[in-house]
């Protein structure tokens, strides 16, 4: 008999990690289990939205790893399609990383596979569904396959009073004609947890506490801003990694697939709300009750009157200034470096006011993208280009960026896997090609990545 | 760019809309197939509408003046109730050699549309217009129409359907009962900008009997409509009239502004 750290030991010896079929379930119980399957969400009293999710709950369950401490995790499709699990912002092989793009194994409908990979880096990072969704506004991250992964680090030396995780979803979406002249998908429901503003139960919290929040936008297309009447955020992390300088906003924002991190002090008692900062959102039901023990009634909604929110505050703002010597642990100092810029283009293709436009990346669209060769070691500069009217939120897979310029304003310090590069703007980040095989960067939109904004680079 | 296949079903669909019997041009003042989008709350959209029949009747018919080289602007405004209904208003003037700028008359039309939330596969809204003309101009005085309105853009291809019911409470047709006149638009993107199509519009006469041939208006119009900006509406077309009753050629043009206030980013 094999135990589970002998046959990871084992299925993990080429390549850290690994996909088996089900002929292999059985050797040993596995860490993690997870079944996609149709599930009809409660999103209010009485109100559902009939979905696919992981496990038969909004969001999927917490998944807390360790930090170099392998893993087996059980993926069971009863749904009726094909599906992949992306493991996304962490550092791991094609294989398993789940983009079929990528060459990760489908898990056909009816089947399952068991995965095992060695979980790094350290911080918020979540799973989700890589499956196309076309018009189909029920399948991908349209639909409930989501939730959180935590990766401890090895020593954790923040210590907080309560963590709190949040997902903001929208739900029920239509294609209807944009601003932009083509389809884009409307939402009547948005949540939080997969609730309604009112429904379930409220974040309880204990005056003097210190809150830990974990945010990410599961949405498959929308951006959300994020306040809580009566209280500021200090953002300490951005998609799960640390910021240079911590700062303390009224607001957050948060691009499809982009995660904050944010500390609140709980020092204002009282019944509030917090939710999205648009009120057409908030109607939607984007919205959740913070009530502090003792306290009851109706939740207090302080209406913002802007909406605010800039990467550049968050930067280690010394290193514009040329000092190296300040950078964070993780940001690799430039000096010397000789960095290759790869540029891309962002279009649009038409297809008529009844369609979904047609991406490009340099003038093409997936399938017939330019696959760029990387060279292991390698310092990259990708120099985005956004000469479309829609807003990109875009990610590369296995890898973590630097910024380093948004829109004309240099950077340095903070560090992602997913960047919005806003309607007719440029971004640049930097990384080092430190990922043998294939990795897919693409638009985190749905509905941009299913109309061929993506593309694969080859490190070798 | 238009594929043979598209061109092939524009074609038939053009000689389909003119082989029927017929369309009429809404009394030449307001020459438009609606969509069924309402303005959205907090927006109004003003529109001028300007047709000029270089083809039409020479004489006064029925007391009405002739309507040969008239040229008629209509200044529609249309605010937004909510998400899902508009009200729009409509002030008619006339312009001729011989009889000066006038003023025509008054509409108010009412609108609701089924909520994207119901997820229809088309669009679909119910308008309703009552109004007032001089007798000189139209000798049915006051007027009632319901105008069913459906639509579809698939890919490049826009369609549109107005199957209207008029009503005459105040004039000659008054005894005539509901009168049935349709109108259908067909379009192509032929870029993001630049669509082009065909609108058809008739007047059959009184639904379940309807006029004869020569008394039933027929009209169809070759448009463009220049999708330049969110901001603006601009189609223009030239039509033609199959019937005797129909004026033989019309130039029309739609200039729509669309204006917004109080609204704030976090609406």
């Amino acid at each position: 008999m094999v135990n589970r750290r002998e046959f990871m030991g084992l299925a993990g010896m080429a390549t850290g990690a690994s996909v088996v079929g089900r002929g292999a379930r059985g050797l040993a119980e596995a860490d993690y289990s997870l079944t996609i399957a149709p599930y009809s969400l409660e999103v209010a009293p009485k109100k559902f939205v009939k979905t696919t999710a992981y496990n038969g709950q909004v969001p999927g369950p917490l998944l807390r790893m360790k930090e170099g401490v392998p893993v087996t995790v059980d993926v069971v499709n009863r749904s009726g399609n094909d599906e992949v699990v992306h493991w996304h912002g962490l550092f791991l092989p094609p294989e398993v990383d789940g983009a079929m793009e990528e060459g990760t194994p489908h898990i056909a409908a009816g089947a399952s596979t068991r995965i095992t990979f060695t979980p790094r880096p350290a911080g918020f990072r979540w799973y989700h569904t890589h499956a196309m969704a076309g018009k189909d506004l029920k399948r991908g991250l349209y639909s409930g396959q989501f939730g959180f992964l935590f990766v401890e680090p090895k020593e954790n030396p923040a210590r907080y009073d309560q963590e709190v995780f949040l997902a903001l979803h929208d739900w029920d979406g239509t294609m209807v004609g944009s601003d932009d002249g083509s389809m884009a998908p409307i939402y009547n429901v948005s949540t939080i947890n997969g609730r309604r503003l009112g429904f379930g139960e409220p974040l309880r919290v204990k005056q003097g506490e210190r809150v830990l929040l974990h945010v990410v936008n599961t949405s498959a297309t929308d951006p959300h801003w994020i306040a809580m009447a009566g209280h500021t955020f200090r953002v300490v992390a951005l998609d799960g990694n640390a910021v240079p300088s911590p700062q303390t906003v009224r607001m957050l924002h948060l691009s499809p697939a982009e995660r904050v991190c944010a500390e609140v002090v709980m020092d204002n008692p009282g019944v509030w709300v917090m939710g999205e900062v648009r009120k057409s959102v908030m109607a939607a039901g984007m919205g959740m009750v913070v009530e502090y023990g003792g306290r009851s009634g109706k939740g207090v909604w302080q209406q913002p009157q802007t909406l605010d929110w800039d990467y550049l505050q968050f930067d280690a703002t010394a290193l514009r200034f040329g000092a190296d010597a300040l950078r964070p642990e993780g940001v690799q100092s430039s000096a010397g470096l000789n960095v290759v810029s790869i540029p891309m283009v962002f279009e649009s293709k038409f297809a008529g006011h009844g369609a979904m436009d047609r991406w490009l990346i340099n003038g093409r669209s997936f399938p017939d993208t330019e696959t760029v060769a990387l060279h292991q070691g390698q310092r990259y500069r990708l120099v985005f280009r956004n000469k479309s009217m829609d807003d990109h939120p875009v990610h590369l897979h296995r890898h973590t960026f630097e910024l380093r310029r948004m829109n004309g304003r240099e950077t340095r310090g903070i560090l992602k896997d997913t960047v919005l590069v806003k309607a007719g703007t440029e971004a640049e980040v930097e990384f080092t090609a430190n990922a043998p095989g294939l990795s897919l960067f693409h638009c985190h939109q749905q509905d941009h990545m299913d109309m061929g904004f993506m593309m694969l680079f080859r490190c070798s | 760019m238009l594929s043979q296949r598209s061109l092939l079903y524009l074609v038939v669909l053009v000689v389909l809309l003119g082989a029927g019997v017929g369309a009429r041009a809404q009394g030449n003042y307001e020459i438009q197939v609606y969509g069924s989008d309402t303005v959205l709350p907090k927006s109004m959209m003003l529109e001028l509408h300007s047709n000029f029949t270089p083809e039409g009747s020479t004489k006064t018919d029925d007391g009405t003046y002739p309507t040969n080289h008239q040229l008629h602007e209509t200044v529609e405004a249309t605010v937004g109730l909510n998400s899902w209904s508009e009200i729009g208003f409509y002030l008619f003037t006339s312009w001729q050699n011989g009889h000066g700028v006038q003023w025509v008359g008054d509409h108010i039309r009412p609108r609701v549309r089924v909520p994207d939330s119901w997820h229809w596969p088309v669009g679909v809204s119910l308008s309703t217009e009552v109004g007032y003309q001089r007798s000189v101009y139209s000798p049915d005085t006051w007027t009632w129409e319901i105008r069913p309105i459906v639509d579809k853009s698939v890919g490049r291809w826009y369609f549109a359907v107005n199957p209207a019911l008029e009503r005459t409470w105040h004039g000659p047709d008054t005894n005539q009962g509901v009168g049935f006149a349709p109108a259908a638009k067909v379009g192509y993107d032929f870029t993001k900008k630049i669509s082009g199509g065909f609108e058809y519009y008739g007047a059959y006469g009184r639904v379940w009997s309807f006029s004869p041939l020569h008394d039933q208006q027929q009209q169809i119009f070759a448009v463009t409509d220049l999708n330049v900006s969110p901001k603006w509406e601009l189609n223009f077309g030239v039509g033609w009239g199959a019937t005797a009753s129909t004026d033989h050629v019309i130039v029309k043009a739609i200039v729509g502004r669309r204006f917004s206030w109080g609204k704030s980013p976090v609406d």
